[in-house]
């Protein structure tokens, strides 16, 4: 009776096993390059939505969502609609490896856009195989000067300039500034690619800080931390220049320890183009009078600018795809970079492919219309999106306006000691109602 | 002999079950390979609480820590050292398992809350300990790369095969000898030391070595667990191990039933199953971005519920029971 009863357990056991591999069996074979059909175009974005820098940038996926949209009810791309598929990736790699994964095997995406977060998508490009895949990695919300590594990220395009850029550039205006130039200069960054990329630009430029850099761990900036590094540094004689160089959450944290120990005031203030958003700013608590005069920089049109074109396109555009959400720096960011992925899918031509996509904007992608005050420097060499910035001063609205009144544009590589060199570009024209009809 | 002929079936039971996995490895997608991958790692994970809290008695809620040790291990020996992948997974499994005999020395005088505690401790600070050794690779970590596969397995042969056929070997064999150790004497004293701490010293066992023991074994399996992790997502940082990892594998492990190591897969497959539930779910009848995210941590919940009302000792134990019943039934039958 035993030994039926076990024999009873063994067949269980392998009707179990037969019926999950025909189950399993069942998957659709894949098509060559998927995530495209005759009616539809699908794209993937994956990102934090929750979490503290969910806080923060879960307003890009539905501010490209919104340009989508708006592009579909424009009728599409060459008759295409175009579908977003979101995960949420809570900034953490795992998830990211995961969530972007299953946008590739799972949702068939067409291509990648807008991923956001350097240490997560480094992981995720290498867990999806993207490049083994031929998967477009398209305009990466990252600054991390690795991402422009053809060889190891053979499908990725960034969009934000290089943070070794953006460092290179606030060592320029430091030096060029005569009320900050005596001063001695601090620098409290992230301890990943995005700090690192960004010490690297300093020691690039020249530039020596009065002490090595404060480095704290991605996500993990406290409040006790920063207070301490802050009390530290107010017995600098002076009014000491303290760099920023992390999130916007990070930042607030900072400017909230400066409120609580009455030290607003005795810095001056830079803050790098991430972590400088002054409406996120705002809403994470941090009073208007801390934020009036911190100098920040951008390679965007303040995102308060209604006199600029491609802000009071976008702006009409979140009002109406984009219900109950306040138009800002990261919804200008999301917007843009959908607009760029229109104008790359309208290069590739009718006949879509992964292949054609790649090739259009390494050939094109340089003169795509887009919202950014710096020249884009897409080529068959460069994978990297904008390459300057300029640099403002916000005020109590949140308002960034140019330093000295004019607004001055820098440009600049990410590996060579050459100083960076005022730019005199032009950008191209918001096309007609937003929707691009480039070729 | 009766000893001889269980563990010879065991063998040969795992010996199928291996060629079944091997069969079903050539038959489904990729995205069901990468899946069933991360179930063989979770399984490894899961088992590994199994281990120190249904076993041995004792509560750990900072596994995700122990995985970091054993992911760190595994990421330095292939990136320095430029070993095999498989050494570097034995490597993750001895140094956490020895990371884990001085832990479990350590913790020997603690017992329940105050040892949950430590556990905790670790877990919450391991990763800041992490970041201030340049040499782990600070909060972007160190890339775990396995290299492709094999090319005598022919061109069509994914990576995600390849991570499907490593994982599973991987939880086969370190199951196989778990439930073997489990059924030896070994698994007797861990049993004893759990149901009653003082009758097992009084019968002469050594409380402060074997709780050591359950814990480096159990250190080590979470090492080959947390090596397989990252070798799964191509990289090892700090944030791969959040304390959250802890409690879904505490979750998994109440799901499983934390005294047996019978259905362990299924809490497994739950942590894998649960995501992919909650997005059809959401697709099918919609709801707000609040909703979507939500979902899986309160699905999660309810069937941790559900576990402790319906099944507290897991689903496999259910099934014991049951089984347990038709041979009292059938030997009735028979005597009649």
């Amino acid at each position: 009776m035993i030994r039926n009863t076990r024999m009873k357990r063994f067949s269980i056991v392998s009707v179990v096993a037969t019926v999950g591999a025909l189950v399993f069996s069942t998957l659709p074979a894949q098509a060559a390059d998927p995530g495209v059909s005759a009616k539809e175009i699908v794209l993937g974005y994956s990102g934090p939505l929750t979490g503290s820098a969910g806080q923060v940038y879960g307003k890009l996926p539905g501010a490209m969502k919104a340009y989508f949209d708006h592009i579909n009810a424009n009728g599409g791309v060459y008759g295409r609609k175009i579908k977003l598929v979101v995960r949420d990736d809570k900034y953490l790699p795992t998830l990211a490896a995961t969530q972007t994964t299953n946008l590739v095997l799972n949702d068939k995406v067409f291509a990648l856009v807008g991923a956001l977060g350097t240490a997560t998508h480094s992981k995720a490009y290498a867990a999806a195989s993207l490049a083994k895949k031929n998967v477009p990695d398209l305009f990466v919300n990252t600054g991390f000067s690795g991402f422009a590594d053809k060889a190891k990220y053979p499908t990725t395009f960034t969009i934000l300039p290089s943070y070794a850029m953006e460092a290179k550039i606030m060592a320029k205006f430091i030096k060029d500034t005569p009320t900050l130039a005596p001063q001695a200069s601090f620098l409290i960054a992230q301890d990943d690619e995005f700090g690192v990329d960004g010490v690297n630009g300093f020691k690039l430029a020249g530039h020596t800080f009065a002490a090595p850099a404060t480095l704290y761990p991605q996500g993990g900036l406290s409040a006790a931390l920063a207070e301490g590094a802050l009390t530290k540094l107010s017995a600098v004689p002076g009014k000491p220049v303290l760099v920023l160089f992390g999130t916007t959450d990070s930042t607030a944290t900072i400017l909230k320890a400066a409120e609580k120990l009455s030290l607003v005031s005795k810095f001056n203030w830079i803050a790098g183009s991430v972590g400088g958003d002054a409406n996120t700013l705002l809403a994470l608590g941090v009073k208007p009078a801390t934020i009036n005069g911190i100098l920040a920089a951008s390679f965007f049109p303040d995102a308060k600018d209604a006199t600029d074109s491609y802000v009071s396109a976008f702006t009409s555009i979140n009002t109406k795809y984009n219900k109950g959400v306040s138009f800002d720096n990261v919804v200008l960011q999301g917007m843009n970079s959908a607009m760029l992925t229109v104008q790359s899918l309208r290069a590739a031509g009718k006949n879509l492919t992964r292949t054609g996509l790649i090739k259009a904007i390494e050939s094109k992608g340089a003169g795509f219309a887009s919202a950014g005050l710096v020249p884009l420097n897409f080529s068959g060499s460069s994978r990297v999106g904008y390459n300057g910035y300029w640099f403002g001063q916000l005020n109590e609205k949140g308002e960034l306006k140019p330093f000295g009144g004019k607004l001055t544009t820098y440009t600049t590589d990410s590996s060579s000691t050459s100083a960076p060199t005022a730019s005199s570009y032009e950008r191209k024209p918001v096309p007609k109602n937003g929707v691009p009809t480039n070729s | 002999m009766l000893k001889g002929s269980a563990t010879k079936k065991r063998l040969f039971g795992f010996i199928i079950l291996g060629w079944i996995l091997l069969l079903i490895s050539d038959r489904i997608g990729e995205l069901r390979q990468y899946q069933g991958a991360f179930v063989a790692m979770y399984t490894l994970a899961i088992a590994s609480i199994i281990l120190l809290t249904g076993y041995s008695g004792q509560l750990s809620l900072g596994h995700s820590a122990l995985m970091a040790v054993g992911a760190y291990a595994g990421a330095l020996s292939i990136n320095n050292f430029k070993l095999h992948p498989v050494i570097a997974l034995v490597i993750a499994v001895l140094i956490a398992g020895i990371f884990g005999l001085l832990l479990g020395y350590a913790a020997a005088r603690l017992s329940g809350p105050y040892l949950a505690g430590t556990t905790l401790a670790l877990a919450v600070s391991l990763p800041t300990i992490a970041n201030q050794f340049p040499v782990l690779g600070g909060e972007q970590g160190l890339v775990f790369d396995i290299g492709t596969p094999p090319a005598r397995f022919g061109e069509d042969f994914s990576q995600y095969q390849w991570f499907f056929w490593i994982s599973c070997l991987s939880a086969l064999i370190m199951i196989w000898f778990l439930v073997n150790l489990l059924s030896s004497r070994y698994g007797r004293e861990f049993r004893a030391l759990r149901d009653n701490p003082t009758a097992a010293q009084l019968a002469g066992l050594n409380i402060g070595r074997q709780k050591a023991l359950a814990f480096s074994l159990s250190a080590g399996i979470a090492g080959l667990s947390g090596g397989l992790l990252v070798m799964l997502i191509s990289g090892v940082s700090p944030s791969a191990f959040p304390l959250s990892l802890s409690f879904l594998l505490l979750a998994g492990a109440v799901v499983t039933g934390v005294y047996s190591l019978k259905g362990v897969i299924i809490g497994a497959l739950v942590l894998v199953a649960i995501p992919e539930i909650a997005e059809s779910v959401v697709s099918r009848i919609g709801g707000s971005e609040g909703f979507t995210t939500s979902l899986p941590g309160f699905m999660v919940s309810s069937l941790l519920i559900l576990a402790v009302l319906f099944a507290p000792n897991g689903p496999g134990h259910l099934l014991h029971k049951k089984s347990t019943l038709n041979i009292k039934d059938n030997s009735r039958e028979g005597n009649k």
